[in-house]
């Protein structure tokens, strides 16, 4: 059995999107309510959230572009830049509490309270760029602990990998050039799916040539194709590289039941996944991995999902 | 959509009496498939594509000797002795689809685009028609894709935009293709936005069936 840390924080659900949006703050309110009732949460270690230091968030995100946020959330904008990305005033404050949330998981797993963790924290953060909001995220969570561990650890080469259905444009264009993370994602195909990147061609830029990996889905395709790519893809990619850390951007609307997308995965294919990503961090990274919530729409079955997916990390499979 | 908004300007052209070997070194320079030869007054005379050019090259099979020595003896040829005389031009108020189609037909790799003078304005290339289409599809900006089967009949568009409008999404590109069940299309809006629950939700809500991605992955099994 492992250590596992669980970042829980109630300001997460401040972030207001409105009546309508699927990036709500029940999303994470009823993950902790499973997490309760199935008595899960005894056996993690829960930690709150403080608010991220900016400099991190400088590290990813353009110094004008944050400040353009803070301003939209103090004049009570109901939304930032695109209809997509719903803002309240507390969003920007939110936000930095995410960001800090998962740093503070870093934290643990370095001074070795915890083994790993999950991050149930909102707003999500994998589309997000440099200067611009997108598709629901506003700082980018995952890209910026990369950063954080490489720079306040030392640590060289940290490995990125994303399950969320959609493509991470933000967290690959933040590492392009970078031969010192290796971003993998899968996703549901760009031709259908949002946000239209994330195509097998795409493989970095520069020194980071080869240091950006693509595996699109068809729609439909479901847990075969994930099995296939996944192995076929990830792994050889993973041992190539060595990583030191895994970040992992963790998305559960791949589920076939959730609207966002078609891929059709299932909760078999989710486990192969939860089991591959332990696996990984088992030999290549000493077990040092934590795993931050992207998207997940289907309010019923995202907590038993997110559920599998923390069993399998902290080892308690049944 | 006209030529006139989509065509290469700006472009590099050279004179008649150009050497081909300086001309070959520009084209590569500057990375261009399609040479604009033009008089003083800008009359277009002819065009080296890259095809004219290796035509008129020595062949790299050659010893190394024997390539030089063939060079020198091209090396006072001008771009007049290669370049392509017997051109389609097209005009600046020819549309896109006048241009796809004369390009399909003609299967050729760009267009000269002249004035009613005869004067050079601009190249068509098929490079530039496919920036135009990934411009038309708007697949440049973020977006999902929605697969929808409607009836053949009139008033279903409406119907879907009305839901997207109301929706307050923006519309980024809609096709309207063949559908392999007679008497329907396939309608596939490319919506620019990630949220797009709701949107299917009502479009489900009023009847419309949304392409069973199953359907696709039995389409690709081999029958």
């Amino acid at each position: 059995m492992n250590r596992t840390g669980l970042v829980y924080d109630e300001r997460f659900l401040l972030h207001d999107t409105g009546l309508y949006h699927p990036e709500c703050a029940d999303r994470i309110r009823v993950i902790y309510k499973h997490l309760v009732e199935t008595g899960i949460i005894e056996k993690l270690v829960v930690i709150g959230a403080e608010k991220a230091n900016q400099r991190w968030i400088e590290q990813v995100h353009n110094i004008h572009y944050i400040m353009k946020f803070e301003e939209s959330c103090m004049y009570g904008l109901t939304e930032f830049d695109h209809p997509d990305n719903a803002i309240c005033r507390d969003t920007y404050e939110t936000a930095f509490l995410a960001v800090g949330g998962v740093l503070k998981a870093v934290d643990r797993i370095m001074d070795g309270t915890i083994d790993n963790a999950f991050c149930a924290v909102r707003p999500p953060g994998h589309h997000a760029e440099l200067d611009k909001p997108m598709g629901f995220c506003y700082f980018n969570n995952v890209a910026i602990a990369a950063r954080y561990v490489q720079q306040e650890y030392g640590i060289e080469r940290v490995a990125v990998i994303d399950f969320d259905v959609h493509h991470g444009n933000g967290t690959q264009h933040t590492f392009d050039s970078d031969p010192s993370v290796l971003y993998y994602s899968i996703h549901e195909h760009p031709s259908f799916a949002y946000p239209g990147t994330g195509r097998e061609f795409e493989t970095g830029t520069g020194k980071g040539k080869g240091f950006t990996v693509n595996s699109p889905v068809l729609p439909g395709r479901g847990d075969n194709d994930y099995c296939k790519l996944l192995t076929q893809d990830l792994v050889p990619a993973m041992k190539k590289f060595n990583p030191e850390f895994i970040l992992i951007s963790a998305g559960f609307d791949a589920h076939e039941t959730d609207l966002m997308s078609g891929t059709m995965l299932t909760a078999d294919g989710y486990d192969f996944i939860s089991n591959l990503m332990m696996n990984l961090a088992n030999r290549f990274t000493d077990g040092k991995v934590v795993s931050v919530l992207e998207g997940g729409y289907n309010l019923e079955v995202l907590p038993v999902l997110v559920e599998n997916h923390i069993r399998t990390l902290a080892g308690l499979r049944r | 959509m006209f030529v006139k908004e989509r065509m290469a300007t700006g472009l590099v052209t050279v004179g008649p009496e150009m050497k081909i070997l300086e001309a070959r070194q520009l084209m590569i320079e500057k990375n261009i498939r399609h040479l604009p030869v033009v008089d003083d007054a800008g009359q277009l005379l002819g065009l080296v594509s890259d095809r004219d050019m290796r035509d008129a090259m020595p062949s790299r099979l050659l010893e190394p000797q024997d390539y030089k020595n063939s060079l020198e003896k091209i090396g006072n040829n001008t771009v007049s002795d290669i370049m392509t005389v017997d051109l389609l031009r097209i005009f600046p108020y020819y549309t896109i689809q006048d241009t796809l189609l004369l390009m399909q037909k003609k299967k050729v790799g760009a267009f000269p685009v002249v004035n009613d003078e005869g004067t050079l304005q601009g190249i068509m290339s098929t490079r530039d028609l496919l920036k135009a289409f990934v411009n038309v599809l708007n697949i440049d900006e973020p977006g999902s894709l929605l697969c929808i089967v409607v009836e053949n009949k009139p008033g279903q568009m409406k119907k879907i935009v009305d839901v997207i409008t109301e929706e307050n999404i923006s519309l980024g590109s809609v096709l309207v293709a063949r559908y392999w069940e007679k008497g329907k299309r396939a309608v596939f809006p490319y919506l620019l936005t990630n949220n797009v629950i709701t949107v299917k939700k009502r479009l489900q809500g009023l009847g419309f069936e949304m392409i069973d991605p199953m359907q696709w992955y039995i389409d690709q099994l081999p029958s």
